[in-house]
């Protein structure tokens, strides 16, 4: 039958029919359609190819026609011919391994039961090639193949091949430049940052070819011409030659130019600032030699947000919608005049700030962190503060962090903002047993992060814990046969809510037992209690600028034994009390990641005071220090009777405990990091840390506790006395212990101690679910027990490479191969090898 | 073995439906509801489809997981125009969502798409029976944004005293105003306005200090006006009182 479409006729539909093998129903077909019983259409007409384009988009079809089966005067029959689409039924991958088969099941969704079309097999095709091609499989093939099955079930089904050949990786063996006499190869190769030629030491940036990144590369080419005055260098041709199936060579043919100077530079449309202002900014003069990239930058530099150019001039200062442009308004004689042509618009107000995303951290945890609100000058430098800052409390993704910038409205000189966040995991729990110092321990940690102190009683909060007042809570228990420890600490950010002062209070207690050497148990009559309380306020301050923090707590601990002999105390029934003050002040100006800081400094000065009572006690320790020598004398006599030594070594206890019934003393810490992104994501950090352990009084004496041990890992290990482990990695834990003038090591802690640190830290992934840097480290420190032995530079000196994890579940981890150059006191050789563990964040 | 059982591990896709169906009608949800799970693909395309498709969305609602609710209802919403359920189906959908709107406090994002469900609802079905609670509903959404709106503006109030910004307060103040004009939060927010605009003067520089002074008795004015007898006005009228006494100090001075 024979129809014209432009001289469609009028037909009403009489009857439809399906054909064709489907497993859906007739009924379901013609509804899906949109053709009815009874419509009238046109034929040829729209309405036909509408309802094949309907079930076209159905993505359930193919081979779908529509056909006039039969025309009765006005009344046509149509009949709708078509087949299902295949379902997928099995997928086989070869060529790869097995667990990267599931991965690119996944990420092409070759799922079971998907319909099969024509555009999953290439896009499925062009996502393996693409990907392999990345990787430097530049030969990559792969072929995707379907196959009817033949069964039982109507439905019609397919299985697909997949059939990957990697083949091999292919490597750069040589770049060859022609027509470059000003710079030389050697040069050049340098500026292609990602295509490198092959060589045995390139362990970092392997060598590969990867088109986009190779065409990048031909543009920073050109660049390194343009930063030496080559205006007009240009790649002529570039050819890639394969020279085997693993090598390929490069040939590109660059024609140089001339050389360009700069001439005059004249600023139009400033009014906000003058040409001066302008030009010091630019840092660029006449007869300079030209250079692109570099006027660029000082106009505005896109790698560096912060940057000190011309652009972040106007954006700080509210001029949002302002633009710059460089115009080149003569180039005689190879002199290139320039117009920096500036329209500053309007200054521009932000009108409505606003938080999204926030699904668990209240708005005032967050709008309290805002450096821009409603009514202020638009700034870009306040907008860059803001996000690092809200990426610091550590309750949001980092990464994700962003800004929209909404309804900008140039005429009236305002804009709304928007940052947008994604929550992340900040709980961490602790759930250890293990074996060690002669039994089980087992440990139960918790640290919430962004806790909720107001909704602990309300039972819905609990998902699982109340969350999003940014206060932290953490509970620790840790038993064993021998001690049992009990810890709990709140911190609340902004007491009050009106200014950021911190809260902190924390309560432990520890309970001690002696071990005894017969039974090889605890003995539970002898024991050591210590109970602990502090309160703690920690201020940001504003003044001299508002990266410091001035904290002050209040901790008082009371040691409590029964019947417990130890080296630390001359008596073994009695107590102590330690009041004391401590006050610090702290600069952390550290961005941008807090795991991985890559520029910023991080300073902190503090002291630790008690009240000096011996200066209103009058207890005369001039003299009890006299006894207690004379008493030693008679201890040290072996010419003396036992019981005469015994008494000798009861009166020691006793006066010991007058002299630390409430202890006296005073502690000054310093301690400093810096950090300086040396190339990409390549960070130095020297530091360098300093403390100093005293007494008011000499007579009373410098007290047992509190003292300084060097060495090892640094870990916060299980401290009876208030001990500070400070890390020297190569060492034993606190082997470096003070030697006196005589040459005598003592066991019990330095009063001074200086430590000088050197590491090199390089990223692996910064991932936000895992983040790893490798790291190399030069160190020395040492400790010493009075100014007059104390030498800063008698250093123990080590060397070594170590690796840290951080998964936001398990917290930081880590380990360190040091190597001590030196021997460890009292020690003849050097130390050599020593194994770190590092678990939270020590270093 | 019980019928469910059997049912599960079936490969008749009716029997499947039928014992599904009576276990929604016992309420035992989540057991239809892992029954219905294994057939629905089983039924895309197909006449009893519908049922189904509105059956399984129950399920979901019933066992309170209200983000599949929601999803499943606004498919069966778009795939069935022509049901018989469908003015359930948009009321659930937007009840749904209603139900997992959070605190004020925290990002609306539900809230939102609640209120435009309902909106939408209340458009197409407006003689619903469900109009009475649709309409509760919205009155309680739209006062949970108003309410976040008016906690912001008055944080910033609250922190200027370390900000040293009171001008965002009257700002963020003012944006509420302007957003939400009837709103009960009305007369709260003019007060802190006021008292933003009042800390700001006394605080002031000696060259701003006038103008600021100025704008502070004009917010006072248009307060006492609205708002004469709110539990504020001893309050305000204190300020009233230092504002014009510093403005005297002007007043002389020239």
């Amino acid at each position: 039958q024979e129809l014209n479409y432009e001289t469609g006729q009028k037909y009403i539909i009489e009857e439809i029919t399906v054909a064709g093998e489907t497993s859906f129903s007739e009924q379901t077909i013609i509804t899906y359609s949109e053709l009815r019983k009874g419509q009238e259409i046109k034929i040829p007409g729209k309405e036909i190819s509408k309802a094949i384009k309907k079930l076209w988009n159905s993505n359930l079809f193919n081979n779908i026609e529509i056909y006039v089966k039969e025309i009765k005067g006005s009344a046509a029959f149509l009949e709708i011919r078509l087949s299902d689409l295949p379902e997928l039924n099995q997928v086989e991958i070869t060529g790869i391994k097995k667990s990267k088969k599931e991965k690119v099941i996944e990420e092409n969704n070759l799922d079971k039961g998907v319909k099969v079309t024509e555009n999953l097999i290439t896009t499925t095709k062009n996502y393996l090639v693409n990907k392999y091609q990345k990787e430097g499989y530049l030969n990559s093939k792969v072929t995707v193949s379907t196959r009817e099955v033949k069964d039982s079930i109507q439905k019609s089904r397919v299985d697909m091949s997949v059939f990957i050949d990697k083949g091999k990786k292919v490597k750069v063996k040589s770049i060859q430049f022609n027509g470059n006499a000003i710079l030389k190869d050697s040069e050049l190769r340098a500026a292609m940052k990602n295509t490198k030629k092959k060589k045995l030491y390139r362990l970092f940036k392997r060598s590969k070819y990867i088109e986009a990144d190779y065409k990048t590369d031909l543009k920073s080419v050109i660049d390194k011409y343009k930063e030496n005055g080559y205006r007009d260098a240009r790649i002529v041709s570039d050819s890639l030659e394969i020279l085997d199936s693993k090598n390929i060579a490069l040939h590109i043919n660059v024609e140089e130019g001339e050389l360009y100077t700069f001439g005059n530079i004249d600023f139009i449309g400033n009014t906000v600032y003058s040409d001066d202002a302008l030009r010091r900014l630019l840092r660029i003069k006449k007869g300079d030699t030209y250079n692109g990239v570099l006027l660029e930058k000082r106009i505005s530099d896109e790698t560096k947000p912060d940057a000190l150019d011309i652009t972040n001039l106007y954006q700080n200062n509210g001029y949002l919608f302002s633009t710059i442009n460089p115009v080149e308004v003569s180039a005689e004689g190879n002199v290139i005049d320039l117009e920096i042509r500036i329209v500053e618009g309007k200054p521009v107000y932000f009108n409505d700030i606003t938080v999204v995303g926030n699904e668990v951290t209240n708005d005032r945890v967050i709008y309290r962190e805002l450096h821009t609100r409603p009514g202020q000058l638009y700034s870009k430098a306040n907008v860059v503060r803001t996000i690092r800052e809200l990426s610091q409390l550590g309750f949001f993704d980092a990464e994700q962090i962003g800004t929209n910038f909404l309804n900008p409205n140039p005429n009236e000189g305002s804009i709304d903002l928007e940052y947008a966040v994604v929550e992340t995991g900040s709980s961490q729990i602790e759930l250890q047993g293990g074996y060690g110092g002669g039994g089980f321990i087992g440990t139960l940690g918790l640290s919430f992060n962004n806790f909720s102190l107001r909704n602990i009683l309300n039972l819905d909060a609990y998902k699982p814990v109340p969350r999003g007042d940014g206060q932290k809570l953490s509970l620790r228990l840790q038993a064993s046969q021998f001690f049992q420890t009990y810890s709990f600490s709140f911190t609340e950010p902004w007491l009050g809510g009106k200014k950021p002062v911190q809260f902190s209070t924390s309560l432990s207690h520890t309970k001690q037992f002696l071990y005894d050497y017969q039974s090889r148990e605890a003995d539970r009559d002898k024991r050591f209690n210590i109970t602990g309380v502090t309160v703690g306020l920690a201020k940001r301050l504003t003044v001299p600028d508002d990266f410091f923090t001035l904290s002050q707590a209040l901790t008082f601990q009371h040691y409590n034994l029964k019947n417990y002999n130890t080296g630390l105390f001359t008596f073994g029934d009695g107590y102590s009390n330690n009041l004391a003050y401590t006050v610090g002040l702290t600069r952390n100006n550290t961005a941008n990641d807090p795991i991985y800081p890559v520029r910023g400094s991080n300073f902190s000065v503090s002291a630790k005071l008690t009240i000096p009572y011996s200066l209103f006690n009058d207890v005369d320790y001039a003299a009890l220090k006299d006894e207690r020598n004379e008493l030693l004398d008679v201890i040290a006599d072996a010419n003396n009777t036992d019981a005469q030594r015994t008494e000798a070594s009861n009166r020691v206890g006793e006066i010991d405990q007058e002299r630390f019934k409430w202890l006296e003393f005073y502690k000054i810490k310093f301690k400093a990091d810096w950090y300086t992104e040396l190339a990409k994501k390549l960070v130095l950090r020297p530091s360098l840390e300093f403390g100093f352990l005293g007494a008011y009084n000499n007579d009373r004496g410098v007290i047992p506790f509190e003292r300084f041990f060097l060495g090892g890992d640094g870990l916060g290990s299980y401290s009876l006395d208030g001990r500070e482990a400070i890390a020297l990695r190569g060492y034993p834990n606190q082997s470096i212990q003070p030697v006196d003038k005589y040459g005598n090591v003592s066991n019990d802690g330095g009063t001074i101690y200086n430590k000088f640190s050197l590491e090199l830290r390089y990223p692996i992934t910064l991932n936000q679910s895992a983040k790893i840097f490798a790291l190399g480290f030069l160190e020395g420190g040492t400790s010493y027990n009075s100014f007059k032995d104390y030498n800063p530079f008698n250093i123990k000196r080590s060397a070594g490479v170590g690796l840290r994890i951080f998964m936001p579940a398990f917290g930081l981890l880590g380990i360190d191969f040091g190597h001590g150059f030196d021997p460890v006191p009292g020690g003849l050789t050097k130390n050599g090898w020593e194994t770190h563990f590092i678990i939270g964040q020590q270093f | 073995c019980s019928p469910y059982q059997k049912a599960m591990k079936s490969e008749e896709i009716s029997e499947k439906f039928q014992v599904g169906e009576e276990m929604f009608n016992k309420g035992k949800y989540a057991k239809a509801n892992k029954l219905f799970k294994q057939i629905v693909p089983n039924y895309r395309g197909k006449p009893q489809a519908e049922k189904l498709m509105f059956l399984y969305s129950m399920t979901f609602y019933e066992m309170k997981e209200y983000y599949l609710a929601g999803y499943q209802f606004d498919r069966f919403v778009t795939a069935y125009p022509n049901s018989e359920k469908i003015e359930e189906a948009a009321f659930l959908s937007a009840k749904s969502s209603y139900t997992l709107s959070p605190v004020y406090s925290k990002a609306q994002v539900e809230t939102k798409e609640a209120l435009s469900k309902l909106q939408e609802f209340i458009n197409v079905y407006p003689n619903s029976q469900y109009m009475p609670e649709a309409n509760a509903m919205v009155k309680e959404l739209d006062f949970k944004l108003e309410r976040k709106a008016y906690e912001i503006a008055k944080q910033y109030n609250k922190i200027a005293g370390y900000t040293g910004d009171y001008e965002a307060s009257i700002k963020a103040f003012d944006n509420f105003i302007f957003d939400f004009p009837g709103s009960s939060l009305r007369e709260d927010a003019l007060f802190y306005k006021l008292d933003s605009a009042y800390k700001l003067a006394m605080n002031s520089i000696a060259s701003k200090k006038e103008t600021r002074l100025e704008n502070a008795k004009a917010y006072y004015n248009s307060f006492k006006k609205a708002y004469a007898a709110s539990e504020h006005i001893k309050e305000a009228d204190k300020m009233i009182i230092d504002i014009n006494n510093e403005l005297e100090t002007f007043n002389t001075k020239s």
